[in-house]
């Protein structure tokens, strides 16, 4: 393999061998050759080497593609998915195993049983901000459960697709694992085919069509979809902390991440000690100036670059002056911010707004860059209300020390996820499910998640003859004693709501406790003593 | 409520009224109401008690509708979602609890936690076969995962459907459950609208149609299909049992049952054993003749009822003769059979056809009624490659005492469940998830599954803020220290490398051992053996 990112040009897959390509992995598919869970696991453990092996040509392509430190390659991106591969790894054989029902008198006698198997072929759509996280992520599940799959990567980040493809013709079986790049006509081809499952990650409209497509061939699907995630912040916390919290989410990745704080609602009296504390995070985080900052990455293209240009142009809020130390920058916060602002370089400095309201440009879609608007709010019910007022998000961040508070805010809202005073790391979290609600999505990934969303649980009995012992009132002609019979399926129901339960019904438990405690002590005293039972 | 089923007449749903029902039960979740377990318990309790108290006017309905007998109207319907209703009430606490995940070293004092929260307003779509079980048995999933839900019932089943639109008014909160009646124009404007999770039960071009709409709206959907669900039969087992069971899978709710046994498929030198068998089993459920049976319903409609006499009609196989002398005459099987038909009463009689090829007019789609065709193999790995060239039917049954031909069908072979020597009876079993996969549909229910499908997990964390001390690397300015802490914590010990040999320092038995041998060495000549 070459150690220069340079020499890895992305290919766009000829739209003539997209059909074929999924009628390969269907033969790989049945083959049979996934279905030794020992495979699997060679399969995860050869994808965690790919990745470790090259951490390096992975560094350099997101330094290309995003203007990406390596350190948040490393961390969001390499890391989180082995270890993703790893949990999958240690659990496999564990969450393969059939499972069974609990024990029931009617039914245990037929054997029930769940089976877990493969759905068949599946497909991973990728997005271009987390273009390894969300797709070899995803994939990872997929080869959990014994799944073939094609995994179509973003053409919007050239160097990472080019580097995967050839990864994965080196590093995994390619009957039953495929790469597919290419733009929307590529896409296009992809979905009109049938797969097994798809996941796809990506913007609202996309998954749109997206759905369209799979439901023409009845395909389940797992949208995961972006949305404008609140920050809820109570100003009687330690704002340091929150500051410096929120800040780095929101400067992740530019800001080009679905889970990323897309504004702030704090109540109004709170606005002047937040800013100062986001302030001083900033400070922190860039001490030479964002633009001199190695740890900040770029937009991902000019377009998306000229719609965040656009929006902060447009804002009626006041950009926070954080700039200070930039030597070039003169007049207020906004002429600094947009004097930094660089086309060529698709640079976007870090900017906090304050007293934005919810009719501001920037409010209208999904920020996705680093911008930070700060809505003052009367009091938390009026942001409650703001954001039910919008889609569900994907995530709903919650800053403060007070249960109640965040009781009530979590009951009265609904989202992806919800997290308290901090940002993000439930997607890292093993055992927690991510997914949207609503318009941010459906369906949840990572690890157990994963395998159980290429999972299809299969229903099993396995019925001896004597179980007609008992069965056979089902059986024509149906005779008054079938029907006795039948009718001793019929499960004792709860006491009809407003009457009063009797003492030998409401209270039964306890009543009949006590029953045979004092049946137990009669005995005891009056009965055969225990000798004479126990000869 | 009148007790005559007579006086109940469907009226179909105003069209103009169907938003303003959707927006009544958005309001209606938005109440906080359902935030209750104990009301949630209650409408169950209250659901419950609508089938039982009202078991006289349904088996009318039942009757009316599909000619059904009471007997499958009670064990069929009223008790399966009574039976769901009950398991429901009885977990529901235990299943709203939130989860803890497993704990780990980097994340557990983040306080990870699943919250079992109601995904919204629900719309459940029910289908004519089993309109009560398919509609209030997913209704019962809502209702304890506390969403509010429409329930569209079928227009072909007018008087079950006009009936449990009235008692919804009478046991349940209607701020909360609402039935919508009506045919196409009223499911076309149900589904313009926005819902938060879609059941929908019935046939792959309509769930096509539901999951189109669906999708414009960013809405999960459960969709229930049918499917060509085969029975492979090894002539090796005892025929008695096995056909009996086939053969009552096939006739309860005379065949309109998506779990129900579509086809036989049997080794050619089986047939003859397996169709004697078959016979019996039919004179053992008619000993005076399908037609003079009281537990045989009928075809929903003269439509279906003209469906299934034109594939009688048309089929090229050899329709068995199990109708002795009744008053039907005719020169063989096929002809008594059509005899028997009736259409004004949609009364078909159950019929078994033999020596059936893949080809046969019966074979194009799902059968819907009370024919058995026979299918003669060369062996079982024809008929696996017979049923993998077709959709993924929604069960698939083997009749055979032979464990290894049972695994290896199971194994080469995609279904929505497998029934070994049993038909139909996994819908009933608690804990089973019931749902279908690629041409049968996806998603399933029956209770626990059912609350699942109503539920959103919404992960959650609650971070302290000495947190910090450990993961305050992730923030800038990013520096070489930060990195090699970040994968320290973040980045786990990977497995040995394909093709490698494991270290020996790497094993389970190795690390023991040196325990072992290093306590051992302590014992004999350490401090602890010095103070004994």
């Amino acid at each position: 393999m070459m150690s220069e990112i340079e020499n890895y040009k992305l290919e766009y897959t000829p739209l003539d061998d997209i059909a074929k390509i999924r009628e390969k992995l269907r033969e790989g598919f049945s083959s049979g050759k996934l279905r030794p869970i020992e495979y699997r696991k060679q399969q995860l453990a050869q994808l965690m080497y790919m990745l470790k092996d090259n951490a390096e040509l992975y560094a350099q392509a997101y330094k290309k593609d995003l203007g990406r430190h390596s350190f948040e390659t490393n961390m969001l991106e390499l890391s989180a998915t082995i270890s993703e591969a790893v949990e999958a790894y240690n659990n496999v054989e564990k969450w393969s195993k059939p499972t069974v029902p609990p024990w029931t008198i009617q039914f245990s006698a037929m054997k029930p049983k769940v089976f877990k198997e493969a759905k068949g072929v599946g497909l991973i759509i990728g997005p271009f901000n987390f273009p390894v996280f969300c797709t070899l992520g995803p994939l990872v599940g997929a080869i959990a459960a014994g799944c073939a799959c094609a995994v179509k990567l973003s053409e919007m980040t050239p160097h990472i697709s080019a580097l995967t493809t050839q990864l994965a013709s080196k590093y995994l079986d390619t009957d039953v694992y495929e790469i597919i790049n290419g733009g929307i006509p590529e896409t296009t081809k992809v979905l009109e085919l049938q797969w097994d499952h798809i996941v796809f990650t990506g913007s609202g409209t996309v998954g749109k069509v997206v759905a369209a497509a799979a439901a023409k061939h009845l395909t389940p699907i797992t949208l995961e979809l972006g949305g404008q995630c609140p920050v809820f912040l109570d100003p009687r916390i330690n704002l340091k902390t929150a500051a410096k919290r929120i800040l780095w989410g929101r400067i992740v990745n530019t800001g080009q991440t679905c889970v990323s704080p897309n504004h702030l609602f704090v109540p109004s009296s709170g606005q002047d000690a937040l800013v100062d504390a986001l302030k001083e995070a900033y400070a922190e985080f860039y001490p030479d100036g964002p633009e001199n900052s190695e740890s900040l990455g770029r937009i991902v293209n000019v377009a998306h670059f000229n719609r965040l240009r656009g929006v902060v142009e447009a804002t009626k809020g006041a950009i926070v002056d954080v700039f200070d130390t930039s030597k070039s920058a003169i007049g207020d916060g906004k002429q600094k911010a947009l004097n930094l602002m660089n086309q060529e370089d698709r640079f976007v400095p870090p900017m906090i707004v304050r007293d934005v309201n919810m009719e501001d440009p920037l409010m209208q879609q999904e920020i996705f860059g680093p911008i930070l608007p700060i809505i003052p709010v009367k009091d938390f019910d009026e942001a409650i209300s703001f954001t039910n007022s919008r889609e569900h998000p994907l995530v709903l961040y919650i800053f403060s020390d007070d249960p109640k508070l965040k009781d009530h805010i979590r009951i009265n809202t609904q989202s992806g996820a919800v997290d308290y005073n901090e940002i993000g790391f439930h997607t890292a979290v093993p055992g927690l499910p991510f997914g949207g609600v609503g318009g941010s999505g459906y369906g949840a990934h990572t690890s157990k998640f994963s395998f159980d969303t290429f999972t299809h649980l299969r229903s099993s009995v396995d019925s001896p003859g004597w179980v007609d012992l008992f069965f056979s009132f089902r059986f024509p002609p149906y005779t008054p004693s079938k029907i006795r019979q039948a009718g001793m399926l019929w499960p004792k129901l709860p006491p009809r709501p407003g009457a009063q339960g009797s003492l030998f019904g409401g209270l039964a438990k306890w009543y009949r406790w006590s029953f045979l405690f004092a049946l137990i002590g009669l005995m005891l005293n009056y009965g055969p003593s225990p000798k004479l039972l126990l000869r | 409520m009148s007790d005559d089923i007579e006086t109940y007449k469907l009226e179909y749903t105003p069209l103009d009224e169907i938003p303003k029902i959707r927006d009544k039960l958005r309001v209606g979740f938005s109440s906080g109401r359902l935030k209750s377990i104990e009301y949630r318990k209650q409408q169950l309790t209250q659901l419950m008690y609508m089938m039982k108290d009202n078991i006289g006017l349904y088996e009318q309905a039942f009757k009316k509708d599909m000619g059904r007998s009471s007997f499958e109207t009670n064990l069929l319907e009223l008790n399966g979602v009574i039976s769901e209703a009950m398991e429901s009430y009885q977990n529901v606490e235990k299943w709203s609890k939130p989860t803890v995940p497993p704990w780990t070293l980097e994340f557990s004092v983040m306080r990870p936690k699943v919250y079992k929260e109601p995904k919204g307003v629900g719309l459940v779509i029910g289908p004519f076969n089993y309109p009560i079980l398919c509609s209030l048995g997913p209704l019962v999933g809502a209702i304890a995962a506390g969403c509010a839900c429409a329930v569209k019932l079928s227009e072909m089943t007018p008087y079950v459907s006009a009936l449990t639109a009235r008692l919804f008014t009478k046991y349940l909160d209607t701020d909360l459950y609402v039935v919508i009646n009506g045919g196409i124009p009223e499911t076309t404007k149900i589904l313009e609208l926005q819902w938060d999770h879609i059941v929908f039960t019935g046939s792959g071009a309509v769930g096509k149609i539901v999951a189109t709409a669906a999708a414009k709206h960013l809405t999960p959907t459960t969709l229930e299909l049918g499917g060509q669900s085969p029975v492979f039969v090894d002539p090796r087992m005892d025929l008695k049992s096995a056909a009996r069971r086939i053969l009552w899978g096939k006739t309860i709710n005379v065949g309109q049952t998506c779990t129900c046994p579509n086809h036989i498929l049997v080794p050619s030198s089986g047939q003859d054993a397996l169709v004697n068998a078959l016979k019996d089993a039919y004179a053992e459920f008619y000993p005076n003749g399908p037609q003079n049976s009281d537990g045989l319903g009928r075809m929903v409609s003269v439509t279906h009822f003209d469906r299934i006499k034109k594939l009688v009609e048309a089929t090229h196989g050899t329709v068995v003769d199990v109708f002795g002398d009744s008053q039907s005459t005719g020169a063989n099987g096929k002809q008594k059979a059509l005899g028997l038909m009736k259409r004004q009463d949609r009364f078909i009689p159950p019929t078994i056809v033999q020596d059936v090829t893949m080809e046969d007019p019966l074979m194009q789609q799902e059968i819907f009624g009370p024919l058995l065709p026979i299918v003669p193999v060369k062996d079982f790995e024809e008929a696996i490659s017979i049923t993998n060239s077709r959709d993924h039917p929604l069960a698939l049954y083997i009749f055979s005492d032979d464990q290894k031909l049972k695994d290896q069908i199971r194994n080469n072979t995609q279904s929505g469940a497998v029934g070994c020597n049993e038909v139909c009876v996994h819908m009933a079993v608690p804990g089973m998830p019931f749902g279908g996969i690629g041409g049968s549909g996806y998603g399933s229910h029956t209770s626990k599954f059912s609350y699942d499908t109503f539920t959103h997990l919404r992960s959650s964390l609650d971070s302290p803020r000495w947190v910090d001390l450990f993961f305050s690397f992730r923030f800038p300015p990013y520096t070489a220290g930060k990195l090699r802490q970040a994968r320290t914590m973040l980045l786990p010990r990977l497995p040995p490398r394909p093709g490698t040999q494991k270290s020996l320092f790497s094993s389970k038995w190795f690390r023991w051992s040196f325990l072992f041998a290093l306590v051992g060495l302590m014992l004999k000549y350490g401090p602890i053996n010095r103070i004994s």
